[in-house]
């Protein structure tokens, strides 16, 4: 939306144009009296300036009917938008078609399961994948990746799932073909690795510091999609006595994280532990924290056995129906259990 | 002993903790949190187990700034395996060693004595007396042991000897917590509690002074699912393991596993090698493997092992 169509007097308008304001959204900030003193005008006038724009915000959907509230959007502008979007695939064919190809940007994704069953792992793939880059079907994105004190997070694991997703890349798209050579240099495992942000936290106060910094941080890198946090667990299970304390901070840091995903449009994926919960005269496994914690999250997945198999299950989510997967945890990283069965069994140890 | 209340009351103490949080929503405290480039990380510093067979298995070693828990049950190798990862520490970096001296933490100091025996007997790296390296306390109870870590800290800051501490070994972890706690919800609760305190200061160690930790745990028995039906909730956790015939599981179930980076089972099986001639008695041969139950760094695999006087060795299987 450009001034020069804001609805008011020319005189007003020649003013602002004066003042280099060309853009709506550098406008909304301002308060009416700094606005008045920038443009040496009435107060007054200011603020019927700055009563023309939400009213003017609407108008930009012209072409929709529905703008009556600022900022709104129709379902079908949302279904559209969704529908364009790329998800980031985990690697596992079948665990990708389950979750409607892949992690969501714009949501937030909590992986829970037990130790060993590959959450980590699950998170470095998807740091790796995020940044496959547009030519071959990825986001071409970067990923920041917040490690706790539990986290098993290693830069040489990362190396080697680098690695694997390069060399499955180049086995899809020959090498000789023309999209190869254009991001050839885009494809060193070494440049995967510097496209992934690696924040250490040693307690839950650091932890909300570095969410809270999040926000700067992403605001200077836009090209971050993807937020890992391994571990929202750790710090919040050991350091809390008062559970309604507790619920409180955790309260706040999921609102936090689902506006950051919204503004910036990426996903979020948190990596939780579970624990056992005892229900119907017998205990059962679920995600850590407690009733209250998982309203917070828009999607969840649990990672579990199936006796020697590992298994991806859809607890929760909005749009797709519970299912799940056999996945494989490779030297390459994390693999469907048909696609590349070969490979993955003769992988060296 | 003398700081014993002050750095009990430093963790304990529950009305710092939500005035901090209040704080740190509204401003953040600490200088801006700058991400670490992940090429200065690699290659990952680790401690090589002393054998190129089972570090293979490990792709190099245990990785310092983790927590590896060695399970198994009596007389698998647990112990002797420690001990040569004691030995192995004192090497330095560039034969897959620490250059380190290590402390030890048994649960009594008793059977302590005949471990360093075994150690003094083993071949020694480098004409090292790999007894003079060795700090040993005993930990009565998880407090002890808490008390214990906490004073730690200035023996890594600043090691007696020649070489700084950097590998730290908890013999027998559940018979540090196993006498302590009733089998009722709340005794288990605030177990769990102590395991995450336990394991936070491991790991806040290993990660602060570069250290490998390695942890022992014994071996429960498992009701196998078709005998506990859909209760048995242990095979969720993950495929059973066997050892002497027996499904078993680490010992201090769930909540503790999620403390651990690395877990390595041992599991030993007698087989009957060859039958005895005109009907002697056989010749029973103790297989044993190592197998990898989870890793950070490597899948899960598996390799045998023997015991020999002079230490752990892999088998290499031709296949």
């Amino acid at each position: 939306m450009e001034i020069s169509n804001l609805p008011i007097s020319p005189s007003l308008r020649s003013k602002l144009l004066a003042k280099g304001y060309t853009n709506l959204s550098s406008l909304s900030p301002l308060s009416p009296s700094i606005l008045a003193q920038e443009l040496s005008i009435q107060c007054e006038e200011a603020i019927e300036i700055l009563r023309a724009i939400p009213h003017a915000t609407t108008s930009k959907n012209a072409y929709t009917p529905h703008g009556i509230i600022p900022g709104a959007v129709t379902a079908w502008d949302m279904l559209s938008e969704e529908q364009m979007q790329r998800h980031i695939s985990t690697g596992c064919n079948d665990l990708d078609t389950i979750l409607g190809g892949g992690i969501h940007c714009k949501e937030v994704t909590e992986v829970g399961g037990v130790p060993g069953i590959g959450k980590t792992q699950l998170g470095i793939q998807l740091a790796v994948n995020v940044q496959i880059p547009v030519e071959y079907g990825g986001l071409g994105g970067k990923a920041v990746y917040i490690v706790d004190t539990e986290g098993s997070f290693m830069a040489e694991r990362a190396y080697q799932i680098a690695e694997g997703c390069i060399s499955d890349i180049l086995d899809i798209f020959p090498s000789n073909s023309r999209e190869f050579l254009s991001c050839k240099e885009r494809l060193r495992a070494n440049n995967f690795l510097d496209g992934i942000f690696y924040f250490r936290i040693c307690s839950y106060t650091e932890q909300i510091a570095v969410i809270n910094y999040l926000e700067n941080f992403l605001t200077q890198n836009k090209d971050v999609k993807l937020v890992i946090i391994d571990s929202v667990t750790f710090h919040f299970r050991q350091d809390f006595d008062d559970l309604a304390q507790r619920t409180r901070v955790l309260g706040g840091l999921s609102l936090r994280l689902m506006k950051l995903s919204k503004t910036f449009n990426l996903a979020v994926v948190l990596l939780n532990q579970v624990t056992t919960k005892f229900t119907d005269g017998s205990f059962q496994l679920t995600l850590a924290l407690g009733d209250s914690w998982s309203h917070s999250c828009t999607n969840r997945i649990i990672l579990h056995w199936n006796g020697n198999e590992r298994c991806a299950y859809i607890e929760k989510s909005p749009s797709l129906p519970s299912a799940s997967a056999p996945y494989l945890v490779t030297g390459k990283g994390i693999r469907g259990i048909n696609s590349n069965f070969k490979r993955a069994r003769t992988m060296p140890s | 002993m003398l700081f014993t209340a002050a750095s009990s009351a430093s963790i304990r103490d529950p009305d710092s903790i939500p005035q901090s949080s209040r704080d740190s929503f509204a401003k953040p405290q600490h200088p801006l949190p700058i991400p670490i480039p992940l090429q200065l990380l690699l290659p990952h510093p680790k401690l090589s187990l002393g054998c190129p067979i089972l570090s293979r298995l490990l792709a190099g070693g245990l990785p310092v700034g983790t927590i590896t828990e060695i399970s198994g049950e009596s007389a698998s190798g647990k112990s002797q395996l420690c001990l040569q990862l004691i030995l192995s520490s004192l090497l330095p970096p560039y034969l897959g060693g620490l250059g380190a001296s290590s402390l030890l933490i048994l649960p009594s100091l008793l059977p302590s004595s005949s471990l360093l025996r075994r150690l003094s007997l083993l071949p020694s790296p480098l004409h090292i007396s790999p007894l003079d390296h060795i700090f040993v306390a005993s930990a009565q109870s998880p407090e002890h042991l808490m008390m214990l870590l906490y004073q730690a800290d200035r023996l890594f800051e600043k090691s007696p000897g020649k070489m700084p501490v950097r590998l730290v070994v908890v013999d027998s972890i559940a018979a540090i917590f196993r006498s302590e706690f009733e089998n009722n919800l709340g005794d288990l609760k605030s177990r769990t509690g102590m395991f995450f305190r336990v394991a936070a200061k491991l790991k806040d160690q290993a990660r602060k002074f570069g250290a490998v930790v390695v942890v022992t745990n014994q071996v429960v028995d498992v009701m196998g699912p078709e005998v506990a039906g859909d209760g048995g909730n242990n095979h969720h956790i993950g495929p059973v393991l066997w050892s002497s015939g027996r499904m078993v599981a680490p010992a201090m179930g769930l909540s503790w596993a999620n403390c651990i980076n690395t877990r390595i089972f041992l599991s030993r099986s007698d087989e009957v090698a060859a039958m005895g001639v005109n009907g002697g008695e056989a010749i029973v041969r103790t297989k044993r493997t190592m197998e990898v139950v989870f890793a950070p760094h490597v899948p899960r695999s598996s390799c045998e092992f023997v015991i020999r006087k002079d230490g752990v060795f892999g088998l290499e299987l031709e296949r």
